[in-house]
């Protein structure tokens, strides 16, 4: 099949260097083309996935170390941003809700905003950038310093080692750092309220966590599977099937944050609609 | 097609035997509408060097690549050891590509790795287990070997272009294959460590008696290596020989590639 696509772009290539560039239908043509086999070889590569996933040997080692690398090193850049967000949420909340003598609804509307909603999103996006950016270019440079085929040439499965772990790693660690991030986040707010006001942390947790439900919880902590998921297989697809030369790495690192940060919003949408569907 | 009369060369007293480790048979292989190799015929005896020449993008790369696994043939046949790959198992070829040891022209060395590491990856994946004892010693044997013991430590971005590749050499030796393919050992490199790259196949041959297919543009490598020389041109074997007889060779389009 790879073949077949390969000799449509060869074609479709020719067919470019032979018509006039101004006719409309085969430009978009070339595009829904390419659309569609780029949607073709992801679906390949992500059936290939669930099929090396099960399959053993298990690269157990490479799979922490890529958690350890993933998870552990996006700490930093997760908790500063959370915090940030935590903190300029509650001060241009604030305005508002005193205009309706509701200030005191400020830690449980912010907490609701960062659990629900603005901690997944911004995380996954940050993941994306970093996380999903780096497994393109990582994945693109080893193709093009033969890496990924000396890899094949010393008998180990690369696109188990390689991609599997990465993919499975993202998937684990993101709702790990949503966690981190909505409580990084929460504290952020904490602060912030305490800057014009004084409220102890017992009592502006405590009217938190009395006001959250399994609802809000659960559905965001769902779609962060799914967040991790997406990212770490762009990413690793982009990477793995980069064309070789440099510019292969960049376009690589490139086009998987763009795709991963749209797919990000496409699949919050999609749980936004399922999870307002189940509650009705 | 001008085939000349082959004369192995012996060199360093390595005793040549006649036994067959590779053989192709009609091979082709293209990509989309083009197509690279058009019918290559050839025949690697056990414990010779064959260099293979031919200007660049004439298929040679893919052809070694063939053999080790990377790439699929279209047509012909192709045997390892003296079994059709075509009719062998996936289980039984992957044993048969385990005798193989592939060289990347740029040494392929993994980057998130030290050099041990590196040198420990292939161990590591080998169906019998080694014990880290024994691994310490193996790496320790094969950095030896390339003179390369003092950068165990090391990670290959601190390595020179030389280094990289007796590294990956080294890489490469660790699971002691009788196939040894090179794929332009000298490229990119000085003509001093280039001729230390090709001292160091003939070292290989000579201490682990290992059969060599070396793709190179280097006329000095293939002259200090080569038992033998198939050049290639248009996707077929142009010319064989040695070294010598090649270089007196009538057409002048071979003869150009010693001049």
């Amino acid at each position: 099949m790879e073949k077949i696509i390969l000799e449509h772009f060869q074609n479709r290539k020719q067919a470019e260097e032979t018509v006039p560039k101004n006719i409309p239908e085969v430009i978009s043509n070339t595009v829904v083309d390419k659309f569609f086999l780029e949607v073709y070889s992801l679906t390949i590569f992500t059936a290939r996935f669930f099929k090396e996933v099960v399959k053993p040997p298990y690269e157990f080692n490479e799979l922490a170390k890529q958690s350890f690398l993933i998870g552990y090193k996006s700490l930093s850049l997760v908790a500063i941003t959370s915090f940030i967000i935590g903190l300029v949420l509650t001060v241009q909340s604030r305005p508002t809700l005193a205009k309706f003598g509701a200030e005191s609804l400020l830690p449980v509307m912010v907490a609701i905003s960062i659990i629900r909603e603005i901690g997944p999103v911004i995380t996954a996006l940050i993941f994306a950038g970093k996380v999903g950016s780096g497994i393109g270019a990582e994945l693109a440079s080893m193709n093009v310093t033969e890496q990924i085929d000396a890899m094949q040439v010393s008998h180990t499965n690369p696109f188990k080692y390689l991609v599997v772990t990465r993919v499975l790693s993202a998937t684990l660690m993101l709702p790990i750092l949503v966690a981190f991030s909505d409580a990084v986040g929460l504290f952020g707010s904490y602060v912030a309220v305490n800057l014009k006001g004084n409220v102890t942390s017992y009592l502006f947790f405590s009217q938190i966590f009395q006001s959250l439900e399994f609802k809000d919880l659960f559905p965001a902590f769902i779609k962060t599977f799914f967040f991790g998921f997406a990212i770490g297989l762009i990413g690793c697809y982009k990477g793995y099937n980069s064309n070789k030369g440099t510019e292969g790495v960049g376009k690589a690192a490139n086009s998987a944050v763009v795709f991963a940060s749209l797919m990000v919003f496409i699949i919050d949408m999609i749980a936004v609609q399922i999870t307002s569907l189940m509650q009705n | 097609m001008t085939t000349e009369t082959s004369t192995i060369e012996n060199k360093d007293d390595n005793k040549q035997t006649n036994s067959v480790v590779v053989e192709m048979q009609h091979l082709k292989k293209s990509f989309g509408e083009k197509e690279v190799l058009l019918d290559i015929n050839l025949v690697m005896n056990k414990g010779e060097n064959l260099v293979i020449l031919g200007k660049s993008g004439t298929g040679k790369s893919v052809l070694i690549k063939c053999i080790v696994g990377l790439m699929e043939i279209d047509d012909g046949k192709l045997l390892l050891f003296r079994q059709d790959i075509s009719q062998l198992k996936a289980k039984e070829l992957t044993e048969l590509h385990r005798k193989i040891g592939f060289l990347f022209q740029s040494g392929a060395l993994y980057d998130s790795m030290t050099v041990r590491e590196n040198l420990e990856f292939p161990l590591k994946r080998q169906v019998t287990k080694v014990s880290k004892k024994e691994m310490d010693e193996l790496v320790k044997e094969a950095l030896e070997n390339v003179g390369l013991s003092d950068t165990i430590d090391m990670t290959p971005s601190e390595l020179s272009g030389g280094m990289r590749k007796r590294l990956g050499l080294a890489r490469t030796l660790i699971l002691k294959p009788e196939i040894m393919l090179y794929d332009e050992p000298s490229t990119g490199l000085d003509p001093i460590t280039s001729k230390e790259i090709s001292n160091l196949i003939l070292e290989v041959q000579k201490k682990y008696h290992t059969s060599s297919i070396i793709i190179t543009h280097d006329r000095e490598c293939a002259k200090l290596t080569a038992n033998r020389i198939i050049v290639i041109r248009d996707g077929v074997c142009a010319a064989e020989g040695s070294y010598a007889e090649l270089e007196k060779s009538e057409d002048p389009w071979v003869r150009s590639f010693f001049e």
